[in-house]
């Protein structure tokens, strides 16, 4: 004893470490395409595009008022605020840079002359020469009496040499690309970027930054006429996270709860009740310590593993607390009895689990390393601790009544009617199966989304005011310089017009004309920076043709830029707020990896064209409905794969188990049969296929599979006597049923769809699996061993 | 003194209190006379004064409608920029650059962007309450048989670049005399027309134009 206690505080202490360390590396991602196979050309796409464009620290806050003054005044009024929290808030965004300062245009203007072709450069450099200065500036005072928009009235106004238009078309880019960022036509939608002035390093800062600037914007508007609305990455961080946590605790929580109800329904005994739920608490906490120190960030999945976990090492305890009731030894003979059950359930469900490592599909991955994890502590901690903890208090409960739930298990006129029961459910199923079909297909981006979601909401309020791009494709380019990203480019431009040609798009943009040519920069830049020499003379002569001298500031900012870029290496690029700020969501090129964006808006019913003409090495037409009809096409296949791969790993499990081909074929027909009537049950109930409860196949192949199997050894182990196998294990099948249902059931309700509608399917598909197990798979195996005899030594057992 | 403060603010609000809704009978008398408008065709002088240039620019030009939507406005002479409706379409015709633009009329008038085609969006409205839709009215002043009114689009984006819309009309007669546009940055655009001749017979040719030789391409509103 004194020996042993020293050992007991040593493992105690490791463990809290573990724990301690595992559960403060824990962390979520709510990026839904980490679930996703990376090998996908959509995912490929949209993980680059999210990477390189997805603003991590920036906040749409968006603003809705009765009137455009109103609305406009409210965006003013809450960036004034906002800049005055230095602590909180880096910059707050209310308009375009360049409607406050027209003039920080400049270096973008002078960017984008510099990339010309040097022909048109000679032309422009030409037109401001000392013999065409004046025949310049008198073409475009006519222009400026003669044009109809007043865009180009706007410009040439500030531009007297025209040094825009050596872009064509070009010159209004900027203006009109951007105008939708901030105001609806109508003015009375308006939105406000807001960026942290810190990183978050995890999601709980998110959701405390998210929360304050919430509370200052509903301090500073009072006005109940006006609707705010708050979305953008952080956002997004704040609501999915935080829903996660909750789904996991809640989840974990209530599976907890109806554990206890229905253990306490069917024995009436509290102190194994506690016990069993601290185990089940401990299992739990060190799956989860387990998962934050050997597993990256969780993902929505893992999220409702947590119930699952529970769920199913409960199974063990139950086994291990209904073999103590009647168990007469010690300690250790209780543990030799249990194990070899608990090991082939657990064992074969680890391995199901585990062996999901093999699927393309790393939420899958993720899934089957946490419920591995958590079968095997759970196995090990019911065999172990509580085992032992059971023994110490049953000799109290000798000649304890057995209770009500008990004596039903051991009426045979409740097995008959169940039997009934059983056929005419699985009949009705069967017959909804044969007349509505399988259960439809549904990998829309729906099922990746949450239930409720403020975040969402105002998204989804920001399509419908301003540019709604959900029917558009995102062109991505990507290189490990300016001069691949250029040729791929072209390249994308020239599929893109050809497909135009076809009648396969209505209208695309791509970076083309915002990217850096590094040769016509080398070429240009002596013949521009030279120009700035140049100034008096063209100011003069500006001014003799009927401009004022502040009409000439534009031109001489862009005449100074080229000069200050002489000396610096090419490719160059522009730096100022305002260039930045228009590069933000067009051109990424920090880092080892360089990518340009686009928007391609094909015509209905050519976008699968449209993605594979366009794509090649290093170039994507991506959007989530086209990742929808990817993972469509993809994500059954991968799924028949890994079944058909896990499937066979439990047959050969069971071979070695049983020794008998008929009880492996019985047990792949009740399997079957499972599966068909939950097709038929979801039919029924208008469930469809998604991601999400596709996976709950693999799920129940690696637990509820465990009823036929447990079903089966009683069975061997009674000599194929049914009523003894049913008697043995009736009542605790029914109470791993519905315990790992109640966990499943649990997240049905969780706040992301596709997570519910795995929660909902495995706990549908447990129920059914218990149901035929229990009560038809006896009968089944009567008519088919109609003279076995129970096995010598261990039918007492 | 305190006893005063009521009075005192009283009085100055005074003027606000006492304003009187604008009189709207010569406008509705105006857009009601465009009932029995079949055609119109005038010569103008487009006069811009911007803000950047230190004296206005001049230039002139001539304009034909026809009912209900066949129109063409020329600029300079000879004219540098061509605008013919032709139904539900407008040609941006630059005859220098041997190049027309597309628009969709329905387009135009959903986007503020395409405000130029405001100053050739003829008439301005179809009745009273379609005027009162598009616009708010800032003034009106009538004198003996001269109108002048001063509107704002209700579109937010035109109003962001627009300060008003001038417009002086004969009221016995309906002729339109001037239009203005003035914008937030100090400029304007205003035409002054002459010799306007009313529902007198044009010839449907004048609203077509050859595109041989043209670049025609889909403008961008």
């Amino acid at each position: 004893m004194t020996t042993s206690k020293p050992r007991w505080i040593a493992i105690v202490i490791a463990l809290l470490v573990f724990t301690g360390a595992g559960l403060s590396r824990i962390s979520f991602n709510v990026d839904i395409l980490k679930l996703l196979p990376t090998h996908l050309p959509q995912v490929k796409g949209l993980s680059l595009f999210l990477k390189h464009f997805s603003q991590p620290k920036e906040l749409i806050v968006t603003v809705e008022a009765p009137t455009s003054e109103l609305a406009e005044s409210t965006s003013d009024a809450l960036a004034d605020v906002f800049a005055k929290h230095p602590d909180l808030v880096q910059r707050a965004v209310a308009r375009a840079p360049w409607e406050k300062r027209p003039a920080d245009l400049f270096e973008l203007l002078a960017f984008l002359v510099l990339n010309q072709p040097p022909e048109q450069i000679r032309a422009l450099a030409n037109s401001l020469s000392p013999g065409q200065a004046d025949a310049t500036l008198k073409s475009n005072v006519e222009k400026l009496g003669e044009s109809i928009s007043p865009q180009e009235v706007a410009l040439l106004s500030y531009d007297p040499y025209n040094l825009a238009g050596a872009l064509g078309d070009l010159g209004s880019f900027a203006g009109t690309a951007q105008q939708s960022e901030f105001s609806s036509a109508d003015g009375t939608f308006r939105v406000l970027y807001v960026v942290s002035a810190r990183n978050f390093p995890n999601y709980k800062a998110a959701i405390a930054w998210v929360n304050q600037i919430k509370q200052i914007a509903h301090a500073t508007v009072t006005d109940p006429t006006i609707h705010l609305g708050f979305t953008g990455e952080p956002a997004f961080v704040a609501d999915i996270s935080g829903s996660m946590e909750w789904d996991m605790t809640s989840s974990g929580f209530v599976t907890l709860l109806v554990i206890a109800l229905i253990f306490y329904l069917c024995y009436r005994r509290a102190r194994p009740l506690l016990e069993l739920q601290a185990m089940l608490v401990l299992i739990f906490t060190l799956s989860l310590a387990a998962a934050g120190l050997f597993l990256s960030q969780l993902t929505v999945i893992g999220v409702g593993c947590a119930a699952i976990m529970i769920g199913l090492s409960v199974d063990y305890g139950y086994f291990v607390y209904q073999r103590s009731l009647h168990h007469r030894g010690t300690v250790g003979e209780l543990q030799r009895q249990c194990v070899q059950n608990i090991a082939w359930t657990s064992g074969t469900t680890a391995a199901v689990f585990f062996a999901l490592n093999f699927s393309s599909l790393p939420g899958l991955s993720q899934l089957g390393n946490l419920v591995g994890i958590g079968v095997v502590i759970g196995a090990i901690v019911m065999l172990t601790i509580y085992a032992r903890l059971t023994m110490r208090f049953h000799q109290s409960q000798e000649g304890r009544p057995p209770s009500i739930v008990e004596r039903l298990f051991a009426t045979p006129g409740f097995w008959r009617k169940g039997a009934v029961l059983a056929v005419m459910i699985v009949l009705f199923l069967l017959g909804v199966l044969t007349v509505k079909g399988l259960p439809q297909p549904d990998f829309s981006a729906r099922t990746l989304r949450p239930r409720k979601s403020e975040a969402y909401v105002a998204l989804d309020r920001l399509y419908a005011r301003l540019t709604d791009d959900r029917d558009m494709l995102s062109l991505v380019v990507a290189g490990k310089d300016e001069a691949e990203v250029l040729k791929r480019l072209r390249l994308a431009e020239n599929s893109l017009s050809a497909a135009e040609a076809r009648g396969e798009v209505k209208s695309f943009r791509t970076a083309l004309p915002l990217w850096p040519v590094a040769g016509n920069q080398r070429a240009n830049l002596p013949l521009l920076a030279s120009v700035a020499k140049e100034i008096p003379r063209l100011r003069e002569s500006a001014v003799a043709a009927g401009f004022k001298e502040e009409a000439f500031v534009l031109d001489e900012a862009i005449f100074q830029q080229w000069a200050a870029w002489a000396k610096a290496p090419t490719p160059i690029w522009p730096t100022n707020d305002t260039s930045r700020w228009i590069f933000r969501r067009v051109a990424s090129h920090e880092g080892d990896q360089l990518l340009a964006l686009g928007m391609v808006t094909p015509m209905p019913g050519h976008e699968d064209a449209l993605t594979n003409a366009v794509q090649s090495e290093g170039t994507w037409l991506v959007s989530w409905n086209q990742l929808g009809r990817e993972l469509r096409h993809v994500i059954p296949r991968e799924f028949a794969h890994v079944i058909i791969a896990l499937s066979a790993i439990v047959v050969l499990l069971l071979v070695i188990a049983f020794r008998s081909i008929r009880a492996v074929a019985l047990f792949v027909l009740t399997t079957a049969l499972v599966l068909a009537c939950l097709a038929g049950a979801m039919s029924l109930l208008g469930m469809g296929w998604n991601f999400f409860n596709l996976a709950a196949l693999l799920l129940l192949l690696g637990t509820g599979t465990d009823y036929s199997i447990l079903l089966l050894l009683a069975l061997k182990r009674n000599g194929g006597d049914a009523p003894a196998a049913q008697r043995e294990l009736g009542l605790v099948i029914c109470l791993c049923a519905f315990s790992a249902s109640a966990g499943f059931g649990t997240i049905s309700w969780a706040n992301h769809i596709g997570l519910a509608s795995l929660g909902q399917t495995c706990a549908l598909g447990l129920v059914l699996d218990a149901l035929i197990s229990l009560f038809l798979l006896p009968r089944v195996w009567t008519m088919i061993h109609p003279r076995s005899h129970p096995i010598r030594g261990k039918a007492a057992s | 003194m305190r006893s005063l403060l009521p009075f005192l603010c009283l009085l100055c609000a005074w003027p606000g209190l006492a304003a009187e809704p604008l009189d709207m009978t010569p406008v509705k008398k105006w857009l009601a006379k465009q009932d029995d408008l079949h055609s119109v065709q005038a010569d103008f002088t487009q006069t811009r004064a911007l803000r950047a240039l230190r004296s206005p620019i001049a230039t002139p030009g001539h304009m034909w409608f026809a009912m209900p939507d066949s129109l063409r406005w020329e600029l300079g002479e000879p004219a540098k920029t061509i605008v013919i409706r032709k139904g539900d379409t407008y040609f941006l015709i630059q005859p220098a650059k041997k190049k027309v633009e597309r628009y969709k009329a329905d387009n135009i008038s959903k986007k503020g962007g395409a405000l130029g085609f405001a100053m050739i969006n003829f008439p301005i409205a179809k009745d009273f309450a379609d005027f009162n839709r598009q616009f708010e009215t800032l003034s009106v002043t009538a004198t003996d048989n001269h109108c002048h009114l001063e509107i704002l689009p209700r579109d937010a984006q035109a109003k962001k670049m627009l300060q008003a819309i001038k417009f002086d009309f004969d009221t016995t007669t309906g002729h339109l005399l001037s239009f203005e546009m003035a914008t937030r940055d100090g400029s304007s655009m205003r035409s002054d027309f002459t010799n306007v001749r009313m529902n007198q017979k044009i010839d449907r040719h004048v609203f077509d134009y050859d595109f041989t030789g043209y670049e025609v391409v889909d403008g961008k509103n």
